[in-house]
C-alpha cells in the first residue's frame, strides 16, 4: 500500500475513483439509480460519434480559456479574465467580418483571426499594465473587466450591429462560409481543435525548454532575485498577460463564427470560469490542460444530455463539475499529507 | 560551570537512532541521554545531523530504527510535535513560527493551552499568558506587532511561547546564528537561568563561543554519528576543534597583503537612498583594487540598504556608484540591471536564491539574462568545490539548510574572479571550515585585484583581515580607519552603538 501510494499515477487514479464514488452518492441522494446514471453519462459523453463530437466542440473553448489562464499563471499571476477576453476577441473578429466585402477568401479568415487575437490581447494588456505600472491586483481587474466584455457584446448586438434581417432577434448577420474555420467530417468540430492543441504543445515547449522558460521560473519563484540578475519582470508579466488574452480572444471568434454562426448574447457557457478551474487543476501545465479540458467538457455535455433524457435537474451538471474540482483538489492534497507523514 | 549532580534518570533517552533521507544517512546509530536542569550543547558542522537528531526527538520525523524513551520506563511514543509538547518538550527552530501581523500577546495566546474562548482585556501585569514574558523579556511591549520586533526579540517571544507550555526540555536550533553579539550574550545568560530552574536545554550550535558560555555537557556529531559526549570542563578548545573537524585545523585564513595601488576601483559618491525602514545620507567611500574595506555596524543601521544600492538592486535617490568609472547603480526603479559585482546578500534564502528551483539553475542565475546560455555543465563539481551538502544538482534550493544555502550563493558569486566583491555577513551560519574557505576565497579575489566591500558584525575577523574599517550608524559613515593594531574591538563597538557620544 505504502509503495503503491507513492507511485506517480496514484493521485490521478485515486481522484477518478473518489470522483466516481461521490458522483454515485450524489445520484443516490437525488433518487436516481447510481450505476445506471453513471453508465448513461459515459455514453452521453463519448458513447457514439455524435456525443464524442459534441464533447470535442465544448473542449475547444474550455481548453483555450484554460491556456489563457495558465500563461500568466506560469509567472504567478492570477488572471480570471478569460471570459471577458473571449468576448472582446469575438467582437474584434466580428468587426472585421462586418467591414470585409463578400468572399474575401483565406486572407479574410486570417484577418478575422488576427483581429480576434488583438482584441483579446487588448483585454490582457490593460490589467497587465495596471499591474506592472501601478501595482493593481490583476485578479480584481480581470474579474471586473469580464463584465465589460460580456455586456459590450450585448450592447453591440442590441444596438448598432443588430442585423435588420433578424426581425428583432439581437444578433449580427451570419458569418459567410469562407470566414469560418473548416469542420471535420460533417460534425461541428472545427479546426480550432487543432489550433488549440498546437498552442498547448508550443506553450509546453516554451515553458520547459530554453532560456525564456528559466527566466519565467526564476521571476515567478523570486521576483527580487530575478531582477537582481537583470531580468525584466514588468515586460515578462505584460507579455504573458497579452499572450493569454490573445488565446482567449481566438476562442471567442471560434465560438461566434464556427459554433453560433454570428455574434449574439450567450456566446459563452461560462467557459472562462471553467477554463480557469481546469488550468488550476492542471497546475498550469499546458499538456495536462488538454486531457483535463476534454474530461470536463465530457462531464458538461453528459450533464446536458441527462437533463434532457433522464429527467435529472438542470443544476446537476454544475454540481458534478463542482464535485470534480473539489475531489481533484482534495485527493492529491490528502495523498501528499499521507506521504509526508511517512517521510517519503 | 556548576558540577552536574548525579541524576536519578534521564528525562529522555535516544537509543540506537538511525534516520535516512533518500540515499543520505542523516543520523547513524546515535544513543544519547538528556537530563533536566542541564545544558547540553550539540556541536557539529553544517549537515552533521544535529538538527535532524533533535527533530526526531521532537516528532517532526520518525526514526527508521532505534527507540526514544521519554520520562521513565512507561511507553511514551512521540509521533508528532503534539506528542512531544504534551510530554514537555519544546523546540525553537531557526525559522520562527510567529505571525508578524499579530501582537506579541496574540501570538502567545495562539499557542497557549489555557486560552479562554473569549479573550478579556486585563491589565498586562495580571495576565497569566504574559507572566513568562515579563520574567524573561520585560523590555518587550506585549501589544507591539511581532513584525516590528528585532530577530533577537522574536526569538525571545518564541521561547516564551514554549515556556508557557510548562516545558521540561527546550531545544534551541542554532539560536545565536541570527543574533548580534550582545543579544547572544543575553541568550546565554538566559539559558543558564533556565537550567538552574530545572529545565533541560539542548543547544544546537557550531559556535564554540556558545559552548564556552553556557554548556554543562557537550555532545559532538560528525557525519551523522555521535563522536563525543563529555562534561564541558573535561575538554578544551583544541580538543573541541579536533573532535568537530576530525583534524587539527588552524582557525583562520591568511589575510591578504596590502593593496598595490591607491587608484579607487569601486567608488560611492554622495550616495543617498531610502527604503521602508532604512535611510542612507551622503555616503562617500573609495575602495581600491585589492583593498578589503569592512563596514561594521549594528544591523539595521543602513548596511543592507547600502549593499542593495551598490548591487544595483535598490534604487538610489542621489549620488552614484562607480565601478572603474562606470555607473553601476539603479537610477530608476524600472531600469534593467545586469549584475556587475559578485554579491553575497543578507538573508540568502530571500535575496540570493529561488527556493522552488533546483541547485543547477540557482548556480546559473548570473547568466540568466543572456539569451542562449545553457545550464552549467559540471554543476556537481561546482557544488562539491564549495562543499554544498548534498551536492545534488536536482535538489531544490529550499531544501538546503541555512549554512548550505549560504555556500550555494557563495559558489555562484565567487566562482569567477571579478572586479568587485560585495559580501554581506558572508559567513552567516557557516562552520569553521567553511568560514575559512570563504574568507580564503574572498582574500584571493582581493589579491587578484578585486575591490572588496565587506559588511559584517564579526569584529574580530574584520580587525584581523580588513585593510580599512568604517563604522556605520543611522545611515551615516561615522568614522573610517586604516586598520592597525591600535584599533580595538572596544573602540569600534563604542562607535557602533554611539556610546562615545555620551
Amino acid at each position: 500500500m505504502k509503495a503503491w501510494i507513492s507511485s506517480v499515477g496514484a493521485p490521478t487514479a485515486l481522484t477518478c475513483a473518489a470522483f466516481t464514488l461521490v458522483t454515485a452518492v450524489f445520484f443516490i441522494s437525488i433518487g436516481q439509480p447510481a450505476i445506471k446514471t453513471i453508465a448513461d453519462m459515459m455514453v452521453f459523453a463519448v458513447g457514439d460519434s455524435y456525443s464524442l463530437s459534441e464533447t470535442l466542440v465544448k473542449t475547444i473553448p474550455i481548453m483555450m480559456c484554460a491556456l489563457a489562464t495558465a500563461i500568466p499563471g506560469r509567472l504567478g499571476l492570477i488572471s480570471v479574465g478569460a471570459e471577458g477576453q473571449l468576448h472582446v476577441g469575438a467582437i474584434f473578429g466580428t468587426a472585421v467580418m462586418l467591414v470585409l466585402p463578400e468572399s474575401f477568401g483565406l486572407l479574410g479568415l486570417c484577418l478575422v483571426l488576427v483581429a480576434a487575437a488583438i482584441g483579446g490581447t487588448l483585454f490582457g494588456f490593460i490589467p497587465g499594465v495596471l499591474r506592472v505600472r501601478l501595482g493593481i491586483n490583476e485578479t480584481i481587474t480581470t474579474l471586473v473587466m469580464n463584465y465589460i466584455g460580456v455586456l459590450f457584446v450585448s450592447a453591440l448586438v442590441y444596438g448598432p450591429w443588430r442585423d435588420p434581417a433578424n426581425q428583432g432577434w439581437p444578433a449580427t448577420k451570419s458569418f459567410p462560409e469562407d470566414l469560418i474555420l473548416p469542420f471535420f467530417f460533417g460534425t461541428r468540430v472545427h479546426a480550432g481543435l487543432v489550433i488549440a492543441i498546437g498552442i498547448a504543445v508550443l506553450l509546453h515547449l516554451q515553458f520547459h525548454r530554453g532560456t525564456w522558460s528559466r527566466q519565467i521560473k526564476v521571476l515567478s519563484g523570486n521576483r527580487k532575485v530575478g531582477e537582481t540578475f537583470g531580468l525584466n519582470y514588468a515586460f515578462t508579466a505584460l507579455l504573458l498577460m497579452c499572450l493569454g488574452g490573445a488565446v482567449a480572444g481566438l476562442a471567442g471568434i471560434f465560438e461566434a463564427s464556427a459554433i453560433q454562426g454570428r455574434l449574439q448574447p450567450g456566446l459563452s457557457a461560462g467557459f472562462g470560469l471553467t477554463g480557469f478551474l481546469v488550468a488550476w487543476l492542471s497546475r498550469h501545465e499546458p499538456l495536462m490542460i488538454v486531457p483535463v479540458s476534454f474530461l470536463v467538457a465530457g462531464l458538461i455535455s453528459a450533464g446536458d444530455a441527462l437533463q434532457l433524457f433522464a429527467k435529472i435537474p438542470a443544476a446537476s451538471s454544475t454540481i458534478l463539475q463542482g464535485l470534480l474540482f473539489a475531489t481533484a483538489l482534495a485527493v492529491p492534497g490528502l495523498i501528499k499529507r499521507y506521504r509526508g507523514r511517512y517521510g517519503n | 560551570m556548576t558540577e552536574t549532580p548525579a541524576r536519578a534518570a534521564p528525562f529522555a533517552s535516544l537509543l540506537g537512532i538511525c534516520k535516512s533521507f533518500a540515499a543520505t544517512c542523516a543520523v547513524d546509530d546515535v544513543s544519547i541521554d538528556i537530563y533536566e536542569g542541564q545544558v547540553l550543547a550539540l556541536l557539529g558542522e553544517n549537515g552533521a545531523g544535529k538538527s535532524t537528531l533533535m527533530k526526531l526527538l521532537y516528532g517532526v520525523h520518525e526514526p527508521d530504527r532505534g527507540k526514544i524513551i521519554v520520562d521513565g520506563p512507561g511507553e511514551n511514543p512521540i509521533s508528532s510535535p503534539l506528542d512531544a509538547m504534551r510530554l514537555g518538550i519544546g523546540m525553537v527552530f531557526q525559522n520562527f513560527a510567529l505571525i508578524p501581523a499579530l501582537s506579541v500577546r496574540e501570538n502567545l495566546l495562539l499557542a497557549w493551552p489555557d486560552t479562554p474562548v473569549v479573550i478579556k482585556k486585563i491589565k498586562p501585569q495580571n495576565d497569566p499568558v504574559l507572566k513568562k514574558l515579563y520574567e524573561i523579556a520585560p523590555q518587550i511591549d506585549p501589544f507591539q506587532k511581532v513584525g516590528s520586533l528585532s530577530v533577537g526579540e522574536q526569538q525571545l517571544v518564541e521561547l516564551c511561547k514554549i515556556l508557557n507550555l510548562s516545558t521540561r526540555l527546550v531545544i534551541l536550533d542554532e539560536p545565536t546564528s541570527v543574533l548580534t553579539p550582545a543579544e547572544a550574550e543575553r541568550l546565554h545568560g538566559f539559558v543558564r537561568s533556565l537550567a538552574e530552574n530545572g529545565v533541560g536545554v539542548v543547544f544546537i550550535t557550531h559556535k564554540f563561543s556558545d559552548v564556552k558560555a553556557c554548556a554543562d555537557r557537550i555532545a559532538i556529531m560528525r557525519r551523522g554519528q555521535l563522536i563525543e559526549d563529555v562534561e564541558a570542563q573535561s575538554i578544551d578548545h583544541d580538543g573541541l576543534v579536533r573532535a568537530v573537524m576530525g583534524t587539527d585545523a588552524t582557525s583562520r585564513a591568511d589575510p591578504p597583503g596590502p593593496p598595490k595601488s591607491d587608484q579607487p576601483r569601486l567608488q560611492i559618491r554622495g550616495l543617498s537612498a531610502h527604503s521602508r525602514n532604512e535611510v542612507l545620507e551622503d555616503i562617500n567611500l573609495n575602495i581600491a583594487s585589492g583593498e578589503i574595506f569592512a563596514i561594521a555596524g549594528v544591523s539595521g543601521n543602513g548596511q543592507s540598504l547600502l549593499a542593495e544600492v551598490v548591487a544595483g538592486v535598490h534604487q538610489l535617490d542621489d549620488g552614484d556608484v562607480l565601478l572603474d568609472g562606470t555607473s553601476i547603480a539603479r537610477h530608476a526603479s524600472a531600469q534593467i540591471m545586469k549584475p556587475h559585482v559578485a554579491y553575497i546578500p543578507e538573508a540568502p534564502r530571500i535575496n540570493g536564491c529561488v527556493e522552488d528551483l533546483d541547485l543547477g539553475l540557482n548556480l546559473a542565475l548570473r547568466d540568466l539574462s543572456t539569451v542562449g546560455t545553457k545550464p552549467l555543465a559540471n554543476v556537481r563539481a561546482e557544488l562539491e568545490k564549495f562543499d554544498v551538502r548534498p551536492p545534488d544538482p536536482a535538489k531544490k534550493a529550499g531544501d538546503l539548510s541555512g549554512g548550505n544555502l549560504q555556500k550555494l550563493v557563495i559558489a555562484r558569486e565567487l566562482a569567477d574572479y571579478g572586479k568587485a566583491v560585495l559580501a554581506v555577513y558572508p559567513t552567516m551560519g557557516l562552520d569553521i571550515e567553511a568560514t575559512k574557505a570563504v574568507y580564503a576565497r574572498i582574500f584571493s579575489m582581493a589579491a587578484a585585484g578585486a575591490a572588496v566591500l565587506w559588511i559584517s558584525e564579526e569584529l574580530d575577523d574584520m580587525l584581523e583581515s580588513a585593510h580599512t574599517i568604517a563604522v556605520m550608524r543611522s545611515g551615516h559613515i561615522v568614522e573610517q580607519f586604516k586598520n592597525s593594531h591600535h584599533l580595538t574591538r572596544q573602540k569600534i563597538g563604542a562607535l557602533m552603538t554611539g556610546a562615545h557620544d555620551a
